[in-house]
């Protein structure tokens, strides 16, 4: 993680609280998972499962599944088709989970 | 036994919901089925909930799909948000649609299905393409819509209407835009002369484009002429390197937005069996649609930007054309006023398919960007590179097909959404054969990735 490339519009977003690998957060509340991972500064999401490069989301409406990670325990979510909610589980696929 | 409905339609977009509209107003028993939370489709995604901030930031067009998607939101039709479909095929008594809806399978049988679901972006395959840091300008668009998320610094590059919009939006959000590196060939302009006669028939539209044109040549680093685009860095992009009349450039950013207009989606309508055809003018294959959406398959159509891209306007008026040749195949309600209303929707997007022209010549794509090479990766799933795949398309492999068997290329999770036409551009340029005789990847069930818990638990049709 680093300085994130990205910023809100909108001047003090109301705020929800978010759990990306075991840490918590708080991000803007009408934020996608691919979203919220921008946000927070992660530059890549997963680690490619041929190459083992970082990888992060494209094209953020579904048809490229770069964004893939684990929301709440299930594998191989695409984090840019779905909505935050309180305190969900988001695990990056960047140890070779993929 | 499932409820058996008149009219399904995939795909909540501007085509979707106006053909929606037309059906259930005729007391039509309608499904409209959408992956988004909302709906609105891309161009008009979270209408409904965006903030004043956002609509100001995102322009007039935007607001202006609020009449259509209030339409659509009081009619006597079933909507369902958040669908993945990951099935069609022909039934007995019609269609039957296969959807993951919170992670369960369900199933939807319907006599006739309207496939609307829409655009996505040409794939354009430079080298560094597959590095954090690089997204689409769509994408950029998408975060800007439903998340109202902005880039504090970016790079935009490649070509059409779409970047010179997101350029104008992201400046009237305050975003500092490093360059905006246009990709348009020169020689564009001038093929492009003779579709101004086209283009003068929507003139609203002609000088809108020009002005948004103006513009941005006028307001931020605009660098056009451009060539050779690649993504330089290592793990994480650090700078695009570009050609300008022969002479190479870098620029530093960690932030690149890359367009290169639209294709249509046709993985559904090729499922079913309809037949594809290359448009060199579009560059891209399409789906042969009749005048009212009608496919050579009884029962199915196709309209909007799923069809042939024309954007939301011309989707608008295919829907509603859709529709109401579904009503009148079903109650025989060929009325004068619908014959005229239909006699005028074929004039309008007969003539709306023409001034596009304009559009499609001026931005189709220069030709070094069908032409990857060396390590580019071109299947970003499998990790396979243009080298590997001209490689094997010159022992003389039958077709993109073939080498999907051979490289692996088309057979990750996008399901060659991301490579198939740009493995069909280098088995097309190796072996010396016009695009039209590649034929495309065949698609095959699941259209979404299912698991097999949820293939185990769905429920009996």
């Amino acid at each position: 993680m680093t300085d994130s490339l990205f910023r809100s519009l909108i001047k003090d977003p109301p705020q929800c609280p978010i759990v990306v690998n075991g840490v918590e957060h708080q991000v803007p509340v009408q934020l996608s998972v691919a979203a919220a991972l921008l946000y927070l500064g992660h530059l890549a999401t997963r680690q490619h499962p041929v190459s083992g490069e970082p990888r992060a989301p494209f094209c953020h409406m579904g048809v490229c599944f770069e964004c893939l990670v684990s929301i709440d325990g299930q594998h191989k979510q695409r984090a840019c088709l779905r909505q935050i909610t309180p305190y969900m589980c988001i695990e990056t696929l960047m140890a070779g989970l993929n | 036994m499932n409820k058996i409905y008149d009219y399904l339609v995939i795909g909540a977009g501007p085509a979707g919901m106006s053909a929606a509209i037309e059906a259930s107003k005729a007391g039509l028993c309608v499904l409209v089925l959408d992956q988004a939370a909302s709906a609105g489709g891309q161009i008009y995604r979270n209408l409904g909930q965006a903030g004043s901030k956002q609509a100001k930031v995102l322009g007039p067009d935007y607001v202006s799909g609020k009449p259509l998607l209030a339409r659509f939101m009081a009619a006597k039709c079933d909507y369902q948000p958040l669908v993945q479909v990951w099935h069609i095929e022909a039934h007995e008594k019609g269609f039957v649609v296969a959807v993951l809806v919170s992670g369960e399978s369900i199933t939807y049988v319907t006599s006739h299905l309207l496939l609307a679901n829409g655009a996505m972006e040409r794939p354009i395959a430079i080298a560094g393409w597959d590095k954090p840091g690089v997204m689409t300008a769509g994408a950029g668009q998408i975060l800007l819509k439903s998340s109202a998320l902005l880039p504090k610094q970016v790079v935009l590059a490649g070509s059409g209407p779409l970047l010179l919009l997101l350029a104008q939006q992201y400046r009237a959000a305050g975003v500092t835009i490093t360059a905006l590196l246009d990709t348009t060939p020169k020689s564009n302009y001038w093929y492009a002369i003779p579709w101004l006669v086209a283009g003068l028939t929507t003139p609203t539209q002609l000088f809108k484009g020009l002005w948004l044109t103006l513009v941005q040549r006028i307001k931020i680093p605009y660098i056009s002429g451009v060539s050779h685009i690649e993504v330089i860095g290592k793990e994480h992009a650090s700078g695009v390197r570009y050609t300008v009349s022969g002479k190479v450039y870098d620029i530093a950013c960690n932030l690149i937005m890359l367009h290169q207009g639209l294709i249509p989606q046709t993985q559904m309508a090729q499922l079913l069996g309809c037949p594809q055809v290359w448009n060199d003018f579009k560059q891209c294959w399409q789906t042969q649609v009749g005048a009212a959406g009608q496919t050579p398959i009884d029962g199915l159509q196709v309209a909007g930007d799923a069809g042939a891209i024309g954007g939301a306007y011309l989707a608008q008026l295919e829907g509603r054309i859709a529709g109401l040749a579904r009503v009148n195949s079903a109650a025989e309600l060929r009325s004068r006023r619908n014959k005229l209303v239909n006699l005028w929707l074929r004039f309008r997007i007969k003539q709306l398919h023409w001034a596009r022209g304009l559009i499609d010549r001026l931005y189709q794509p220069a030709a070094w960007l069908s032409e990857p090479s060396g390590d580019t990766v071109v299947c970003r799933c499998e990790q396979v590179s243009a080298e590997a795949i001209t490689a094997i398309a010159n022992t003389g492999c039958a077709g993109v097909n073939q080498l999907k068997s051979f490289t692996r290329a088309g057979m990750g999770a996008c399901q060659g959404r991301q490579c198939g036409l740009n493995l069909g551009y280098l088995v097309a340029h190796a072996q010396q054969r016009p695009m039209s005789e590649v034929e495309p990847l065949t698609v095959r069930p699941p259209l979404s990735p299912i698991c097999l818990g949820q293939l185990a638990r769905r429920s009996e049709l």
